[in-house]
């Protein structure tokens, strides 16, 4: 009975046992404390404000919050692989404590830039949404790199400005203020004093 | 190894394992504390706060990019950022509003930064000399100020329209900025007049609903829209409560729908003796009929453009004619040369500005073809649907001229409106022609010399040197008051800073 010894090793004896529940559970509840100040659950979502769980993502939020984009898709969207579920969320876990891992030892740098497995996602995303438009025939059968320049190349290798703007540093964007995009707060469109003022007869 | 150390070596791992998770909470919470001052502005906007310097503190590139509508010297053909004396440029004007506040004096509007200057300048504000005097209600201050949303806070909606312009010299002091379209906490968009979330209601419809793409016209729309002042609104009895006539739409029929079954006149002709309507500036309104608004651009994707200063992208708070500055504007869509796109916008608005002119001679002609018949001794009978004629006509005809961009908004429903309404001036002018006939008269009637301002206003009979002297001393001895009242209220005002914050 190999489990039973096992567990006997593991167990305390009776006379333990108490003091050990104890500990576990001081070590425990640091661990959950941590994970509620960490804002642990909002990494399960595509919340665009999760990503501004560090700050030092907020000029990526502002910049991507003033673009078109911002109709169409969250930063997931494009910086994580869409393909399926696992493969998502793999790469979820693996880049998140990647970038939890060097904001926790204060190396992240001023501008900062993709990787190599950040840039291979964000492309197939481009190209997820753009087929279409990467792979029209007029342009296949006219152009004649076409087919260089559209598997050799990425895509912001062009199109610089898109969604972010060509300056991305800590230090590029004004004062932020506003933490959710506006789009998602229905009704703070008419303060509540108007709210409360406004003549609500028909004429 | 003996019990003894492995028990030692499980106490110190335990105690690595706690001091680390330790240093881990600690670093979250000193990032999240960093947080609270990286990106934090420096100042504590209040609620209500109307003074956009104040708001300057914390958004400097905004602020100002907003101060740079002071600028005044980019013209367009029909505007552009110069005073422009609109009654000077075409003196028709005068005739067609005579009787009522636009014959004395018509600019057109420079930047948002004037607007209290403006307002103060101009003779239709005639010459108070202290609260309870001149011509204009409280009103007319609603759309010059974000001291008005401050004030409407304070003392309720129907008390700040209520009682004279005069009334509230002193409160309403800072010209449209940050507060008019600015949530003071959060920076979104949010609207802060009434008149517009209850015009919503009365299309049955909730404000509230719209997108962030489409508030990003509706700020706009709060002023920039066809309104009148409504004197009947049930527990407001008597008081000009400002109102947009949108209940059944807001196509040119459909106003001229609402304002004839409430048998509403912004005032009578003094020539024709019909009851006008003087369309105010149905901008947004003609816009939303445009291909532009019906692709979904709104108003700030020209007029406020995103720039970029020193790898920092923004919105130009410049608020202006996109030609000043087509590269942000049209060519962020439009890959074509920048004077074809302004040729583009010229063409369209000169075309459509040809039949206008040639509908106001029309419209001027009817009204002193009227007052001929009046004259000759018609009767109310006779007149009744010539004046509804020259009522409908005229409403059209301004309903096209007075939204300032609307002949290249919106250029086929612009010239729509314009053809609609030279048909109905004409169809006057036939039944003036038979009743003038009915009443023994068929000559020509003479066509007044009206080809300057002056000659103009005298032709109306104002007496222009009364209006500019009572104006001068308005200007010198009243305003100085407000001014100084506002600067000592504002004192009491406290600016606190965001490191003050308990």
């Amino acid at each position: 009975m190999r489990f039973s010894s096992l567990k006997k090793k593991l167990l305390p004896p009776p006379q333990w046992r108490r003091p050990v529940i104890i500990l576990l559970g001081i070590g425990a509840g640091l661990a959950i404390y941590i994970a509620h100040i960490a804002n642990v659950g909002s990494y399960l979502t595509d919340d665009p404000t999760a990503c501004v769980n560090c700050h030092v993502m907020t000029p990526q939020f502002i910049t991507w919050r003033h673009s078109s984009h911002r109709e169409v898709a969250t930063c997931n969207d494009c910086h994580v692989p869409q393909d399926n579920f696992i493969k998502k969320y793999f790469f979820k876990a693996k880049d998140g404590l990647y970038h939890s891992t060097i904001f926790t030892l204060r190396k992240e740098p001023q501008a900062i830039v993709m990787h190599e497995a950040g840039q291979e996602a964000v492309q197939s995303n481009c190209i997820r949404c753009h087929i279409s438009q990467v792979t029209d025939p007029r342009t296949a059968a006219g152009v004649s790199n076409h087919a260089e320049n559209r598997l050799d190349r990425t895509c912001w290798s062009c199109h610089r400005n898109v969604p972010h703007g060509r300056e991305r540093s800590l230090s590029s964007v004004g004062f932020h203020l506003e933490p959710l995009p506006v789009a998602t707060r229905k009704g703070s469109f008419v303060p509540a004093w108007l709210d409360a003022q406004v003549n609500h007869t028909s004429n | 190894m003996s019990e003894n150390i492995k028990n030692w070596l499980l106490f110190i791992l335990t105690v690595a394992v706690v001091i680390l998770l330790s240093y881990l909470a600690n670093s979250i919470i000193n990032r999240k504390a960093e947080s609270q001052f990286a990106y934090t502005p420096q100042i504590e906007i209040g609620a209500h706060e109307p003074r956009n310097v104040v708001w300057g503190k914390n958004f400097p590139r905004q602020y100002e990019s907003f101060m740079r509508t002071r600028d005044t010297s980019f013209a367009t053909y029909l505007n552009g950022s110069k005073l422009r004396d609109a009654l000077g440029e075409d003196p028709r004007l005068v005739v067609l509003w005579a009787g009522y506040g636009f014959s004395k004096d018509y600019n057109q509007p420079r930047g948002h930064a004037y607007a209290i200057e403006d307002i103060h300048n101009t003779l239709r504000t005639g010459g108070p000399t202290g609260p309870g005097t001149g011509p204009m209600p409280s009103t007319c201050w609603t759309c010059k100020s974000p001291d008005v949303p401050r004030t409407m806070a304070e003392k309720g909606i129907g008390e700040f329209y209520k009682g004279k312009w005069a009334d509230k010299g002193s409160e309403v002091v800072n010209p449209i900025g940050c507060a008019d379209c600015h949530n003071p906490e959060t920076m979104s968009l949010q609207i802060s007049r009434p008149a517009l979330v209850e015009a919503y209601e009365n299309m049955g419809k909730d404000i509230k609903d719209a997108t962030h793409q489409e508030m990003r016209s509706l700020v706009c729309a709060q002023c920039h829209v066809e309104y009148y002042f409504d004197k009947n609104i049930a527990g407001q009895e008597g008081v000009p409560y400002l109102t947009f006539p949108w209940k059944y739409g807001t196509t040119v029929e459909d106003m001229e729908k609402y304002y004839d079954q409430m048998e509403f006149a912004d005032w009578t002709h003094p020539l024709s003796k019909a009851p006008m309507l003087k369309a105010q500036h149905p901008g947004y309104e003609l816009f939303t009929t445009g291909v532009h608004s019906q692709r979904g651009v709104s108003c700030a994707d020209c007029h406020m453009p995103y720039q970029s200063e020193g790898g920092q992208k923004f919105t130009d708070h410049h608020i202006r004619s996109p030609l000043d500055n087509v590269a942000n504007s049209c060519q962020v869509c439009h890959r074509e040369e920048s004077g074809a796109l302004i040729n583009d916008v010229f063409q369209r608005q000169k075309k459509i500005k040809q039949t206008q002119l040639s509908l106001e001679e029309l419209l001027i002609r009817a009204h002193i073809e009227a007052q001929k018949a009046w004259q000759l001794g018609a009767t109310e009978a006779q007149m009744k649907s010539i004046l509804m004629d020259i009522r409908h006509a005229q409403w059209r005809w301004d309903y096209s001229v007075a939204s300032h961009g609307g002949t290249f908004h919106s250029p086929v429903e612009a010239s729509r409106i314009v053809s609609t309404a030279t048909e109905i001036a004409q169809e006057a002018r036939v039944k003036l022609a038979r009743l003038l006939g009915q009443l023994g008269f068929s000559g020509e009637v003479a066509y007044p010399d009206i080809s300057t301002k002056a000659k103009a206003q005298a032709f109306i009979g104002l007496d222009m040197d009364k209006l500019n002297d009572e104006k001068e001393t308005f200007l010198k001895d009243l305003v100085p008051v407000w001014k100084k009242e506002a600067a000592e209220r504002e004192a009491q005002m406290p600016i606190r800073p965001v490191s003050s914050r308990e």
